[in-house]
């Protein structure tokens, strides 16, 4: 009996959890179909504001902004959080290690909005000086690309600190420079790591208002900020359509990965039980 | 447990391929890995470190590949100090605890590896790569991952892949430790063939003094950063020069006493428990305090009373230890002592008079016995 009711309640829980997670996604995706201009007040369904997104080109350039910002931005923080991971972890004993490798993960803990306000009293006064850099692309990439590096500096010294510091030594021992081992051994275990870093930064990117509201200047708004903005406004239908257009293409990637994962990893048990089964051979 | 190969190595002339020259590795500037230490191994020789956890054998076999830097000394091989050459420019190649095989490469690219960072020529690389998978027996998979192997599939690509280079000095970090205690038994005598057949001078490190003494024609007992002995695996076993050394390899028994008669051919030992006459003469003078040592298997139980003076205790036995082929008796003596007996199971009969509680009489020869001074 009591088996029976903890399985109840296991479920009743489980379906509690998910339902919070999950419900507004789907009331936002299912209004999105609603051909009324009141957001919350349900007429029939049409794609009516899809089509007026597609017409909606500030809307769209603030995608696309975006876009770009978050991919370029991701490709430099995982390549400094790399180097820096890498640095932090293999040189082991140099003064200062430990303050170093504590300051490269507080951009996590401190508030974004005082990494931002901090960020635009420095270019801004830069600026004052050299008059340069500009308010735009350039600096709400630079605010994007410090974050990031802290997280992908996390991700991949976490990756690094469980790898075989032996097949490095391997590595050596059969004639490779210092170089070569990173090439030919150390980069190439990493790249599963440093897709995840880029993934997680590339979100972090796209997702980001505080930041970029910092850092933008005129013509600069990223789709997070004409959300954000338009949501003051009042709510736009619209907004309910491109927020249901990133959510089917977010979950199809996460989907395609994990099922990727999945099938890799359950082909890499199957050939490893393989090996084990006929070793006489 | 004396392998055939040393009595050869013992009448081959000796070339020396390694000296080390008093080397130490200090960590911060107080604790001594390594403590000077200097040792020599000929060319051909399979060179046994034996030791704990944490007794500076594998820091003293990563100086030898240059993962570090010694504190002082010198190492010279062939003649050459190479003292302070990086690990990528020393003809020297290392088998890996665990193996640490490139789990992104396939076993034929593992064995390549080292070879086209040389720069040999494709056609040469692929004709060396294909012997070393023929002398592993690894033919039929030159495509597979590491991870598509049994383990011991995986120790001979580790195996061939160190080899490729013809490197002049192998170096074994624990070689079989991965390996189940069968595969183990089977393992040891291939890799000591294959060794063999190239003719390369190794060095292994090894906690399992058995696997030291199958596979190394010389070992040395490391403990606490020095060497305690070198010697050849009998002389080791047989006549270890220190209390630590007749208690790290194998099993023994020690009798504290004092030097009672010193004579040239014979010597007696006053113990607590019984009166040793050891057949022959030592260094020492009377009233001396000494151990007296006796292996288990060298002494023999009996249920009736030896007919001697000497060399005989009488006790309980309290535990049996059964191993199949042999077994372990722990006999009680009156003192309190307690000593072990090995003897092997020669009948099948289940039933036997060394049962527990039941009295029994140990007793060994006059030339069973190590007397340590030290």
């Amino acid at each position: 009996m009591s088996q029976v009711s903890n399985r109840v309640f296991a479920k009743s829980w489980m379906i509690g959890v998910y339902a919070f997670l999950y419900l507004p996604i789907i009331t936002l995706i299912f209004f999105s179909f609603n051909d009324s201009r009141l957001v919350t007040v349900w007429s029939h369904a049409s794609l009516r504001w899809y089509g007026a997104l597609v017409n909606d080109s500030d809307l769209i350039s603030a995608v696309l902004l975006s876009l770009e910002i978050a991919f370029l931005s991701a490709l430099m923080s995982v390549f400094f959080g790399t180097f820096s991971a890498f640095a932090l972890h293999r040189y082991t004993r140099f003064k200062g290690r430990t303050l170093l490798s504590s300051m490269a993960s507080t951009p996590l803990v401190m508030p974004d909005v005082i990494v931002g306000l901090s960020l635009l009293l420095m270019l801004v006064s830069i600026q004052h000086w050299l008059g340069f850099p500009q308010r735009g692309l350039f600096t709400i990439l630079l605010g994007h690309a410090l974050l990031g590096t802290a997280y992908a500096n996390v991700v991949v010294t976490s990756r690094l600190r469980e790898m075989d510091i032996r097949l490095e030594e391997a590595a050596m021992d059969l004639g490779c420079k210092p170089f070569q081992v990173f090439k030919l051994v150390t980069f190439p275990l990493l790249i599963p790591a440093l897709v995840s870093a880029f993934l997680l930064t590339f979100t972090l990117s796209f997702d980001d208002v505080v930041l970029s509201s910092f850092l933008s200047g005129p013509g600069y708004s990223t789709m997070p900020m004409v959300i954000f903005s338009r949501a003051r406004l009042g709510l736009n239908p619209t907004i309910n359509a491109v927020a249901t257009v990133t959510i089917v293409v977010v979950s199809a990637a996460v989907i395609a990965s994990s099922l990727y994962q999945s099938h890799q990893e359950r082909k890499r048990k199957r050939e490893m039980a393989l090996a084990y089964s006929n070793k006489n051979s | 447990m004396a392998t055939a190969p040393n009595d050869e190595k013992q009448s081959a002339p000796k070339e020396v391929l390694l000296r080390v020259d008093s080397l130490s590795k200090i960590y911060d500037g107080a604790v001594k890995a390594v403590d000077d230490v200097s040792l020599t191994v000929n060319r051909g020789e399979i060179f046994g470190l034996l030791g704990g956890s944490g007794c500076g054998k594998s820091t003293l076999l990563r100086m030898l590949a240059g993962f570090e830097t010694p504190t002082k000394g010198k190492i010279f091989l062939e003649g050459q100090d190479i003292t302070n050459l990086p690990p990528h420019q020393r003809p020297i190649n290392m088998m890996f605890q665990s193996y640490a095989l490139f789990p992104h490469l396939s076993v034929w690219e593992n064995i390549a590896f080292g070879l086209k960072r040389d720069g040999m020529p494709k056609d040469e690389i692929a004709e060396r790569v294909d012997k070393m998978l023929s002398l592993v027996q690894l033919g039929k998979y030159p495509k597979r991952k590491p991870h598509q192997l049994s383990g011991g599939q995986q120790q001979r690509v580790a195996l061939a892949r160190s080899l490729a280079k013809r490197p002049k000095l192998l170096l074994l970090d624990e070689p079989l430790g991965a390996l189940d205690k069968k595969l183990r038994e089977t393992t040891q005598l291939e890799l000591v063939n294959i060794i063999e057949e190239v003719g390369v001078t190794c060095v292994l490190v090894t906690h399992d003094q058995e696997e030291a003494m199958t596979m190394a024609s010389r070992i040395a007992v490391m403990s606490e950063g020095y060497f305690l002995q070198v010697g050849f695996p009998e002389e080791v076993y047989e006549i270890p020069n220190s209390r630590q050394v007749a208690d790290f390899i194998g099993n023994v028994n020690m009798f504290e006493g004092v030097i009672d008669e010193d004579e040239p051919d014979h010597v007696t030992v006053n113990c607590e428990d019984c009166i040793q006459y050891v057949g022959h003469g030592i260094s020492c003078s009377p009233g001396q305090l000494v151990s007296v040592a006796i292996r288990p298997e060298k002494i023999l139980l009996s249920q009736t009373k030896p007919d001697d003076k000497y060399n005989w205790v009488e006790g309980e036995i309290i535990e049996i230890v059964y191993f199949g082929a042999n077994s372990t008796y722990h006999l009680k003596l009156t003192s309190g002592k307690v000593i072990k007996v090995q003897e092997i199971n020669t009948t099948r009969e289940l039933t036997c008079w060394r049962t527990w509680g039941a009295k029994a009489y140990a007793h060994w020869n006059d030339m069973a016995m190590i007397v340590l001074t030290q």
